[in-house]
């Protein structure tokens, strides 16, 4: 019976060798470093903030990569929003302080230095599809089909279609710049007549540059 | 279950502060119930929440089972990350029942398991060279080595099966009581004490210095 006392005992044992091991374990619970607290916030936590721009109000949110998701009021708002995001992205959300820089420019399609776009956790193609859509210019239109050849599938046309209806973050990737191949608008995340709108008044600006 | 003495162990420091009736005991309760209500309320809210009262906990376990700062923290946010994840499928009983540090913990420990696994399997399906070694790869004795951990008694504990670690960092490192430790294992409390002695008893072998006292003591004891 003996043998298997060592086992069942309590491990607060009283032997001072014992209490200098449990001491010395305790010790090996540094605190975290100062900054664990705000990395960790800023790891964890998207932020979200609304601001104006030409389809009117937006809620944008942002993570430490880039900006990840833009919506707009009138189609998803306030809470259904933030809802939106998390379903979407699993992440918790807080209101951010500021907006990245040139994040307003951009969604007005005005020129600088655009913010980045965090598109993580989208597939290749989705992403190959959205860079393309990036590089469209203000003032120009693509057809859908030219947009599945950059992306490197020339016959995922309607596929690069489905890509576009979910753009995480339109305006900042231009998705209402794809048109049909007869140049045609067609659909929007925010209705064709948006789209239309959003066109002409592109056309008219890179005319006046 | 003795809830007293659970208490009084959750919170070591009440004997310091308090006289009689466990008042800390009772703070710690009252934040305990505070966090759930936050958490049903407004899940990001009180996520916030459960991160600024656990992070400090969850790091100093990672920290022991990764063996350094930067794994350690990559870790923590992974594993704050699958709590957020599981939290929002769960609805409000089971927030009100929730015991978040011994369930976070539980999430650390197997997140870190996955990590190790998935980093034991890329060389495979890689093929061909050699891979250089990701940091998950390298034991804790390694980098103890390397002037990444502390001191001896980290390397040492790295020499441990896992599950005597766990109970061990659980239970003496950052001072759980027996019951949580045993929550966090998955196993009955009488195990999880012997997961803890046994890994206790190890550990006083491996930091025998080989010329130590015992050995001294034994043969004076031989005439």
């Amino acid at each position: 019976m003996n043998d298997t006392i060592n086992n069942d005992t309590d491990d607060n044992t009283d032997d001072a060798r014992s209490t200098a091991l449990l001491d010395e374990l305790a010790s090996l619970a540094s605190p975290p470093p100062a900054e664990l607290a705000e990395s960790l916030r800023d790891r964890l936590f998207d932020r979200w903030l609304s601001t104006e721009s030409p389809l009117g109000p937006v809620l944008v949110a942002y993570t430490t990569r880039g900006v990840s998701f833009v919506r707009t009021s009138a189609l998803v708002p306030g809470e259904q929003f933030l809802e939106t995001h998390r379903r979407r992205f699993g992440r918790p959300l807080r209101r951010a302080d500021s907006a990245p820089s040139g994040l307003v420019d951009a969604l007005w399609g005005r020129p600088g230095a655009a913010p980045e776009v965090d598109l993580e956790g989208l597939s290749a193609f989705e992403h190959d599809v959205l860079a393309a859509t990036r590089t469209i210019p203000l003032g120009e239109t693509r057809p859908y089909a030219w947009v599945a050849r950059e992306a490197g599938s020339p016959r995922a046309v309607r596929a690069a279609g489905s890509v576009l209806a979910r753009n995480p973050v339109p305006l900042l990737v231009p998705c209402h710049r794809v048109v049909r191949s007869d140049g045609s608008p067609g659909q929007y995340l925010f209705g064709p007549e948006t789209k239309q709108r959003l066109l002409s008044s592109e056309h008219a600006r890179a005319h006046d540059l | 279950m003795n809830t007293t003495a659970r208490r009084a162990r959750t919170a070591p420091d009440a004997t310091t502060t308090s006289s009689g009736d466990s008042p800390d005991g009772r703070e710690a309760d009252d934040a305990l119930l505070e966090l759930r209500e936050a958490l049903v309320d407004d899940l990001d809210e009180g996520f916030a929440q459960l991160v600024r009262t656990h992070q400090a906990v969850a790091y100093a376990v990672a920290l022991r089972t990764t063996g350094q700062r930067a794994d350690a923290e990559d870790l923590v946010a992974e594993s704050f990350l699958r709590a957020y994840r599981a939290l929002r499928g769960y609805d409000t009983t089971r927030l009100r029942e929730l015991q978040p540090r011994a369930w976070l913990l539980t999430i650390v420990v197997n997140t870190r398991r996955n990590q190790v696994r998935d980093a034991a399997r890329r060389p495979r399906a890689d093929g061909g060279e050699l891979p250089e070694r990701a940091s998950t790869e390298r034991s804790v004795e390694d980098r103890a080595q390397d002037g990444e951990t502390s001191d001896e008694l980290a390397a040492q504990l790295a020499r441990l099966s896992e599950a005597q670690r766990t109970a061990v960092v659980l239970r003496h490192v950052v001072d759980l009581p027996i019951d949580e430790v045993a929550e966090v294992l998955g196993c009955p409390p009488g195990t999880a004490k012997s997961h803890v002695s046994r890994g206790l008893s190890r550990l006083r072998d491996l930091m025998t210095p080989p010329d130590g006292a015992h050995t001294a003591a034994t043969s004076r004891s031989n005439p």
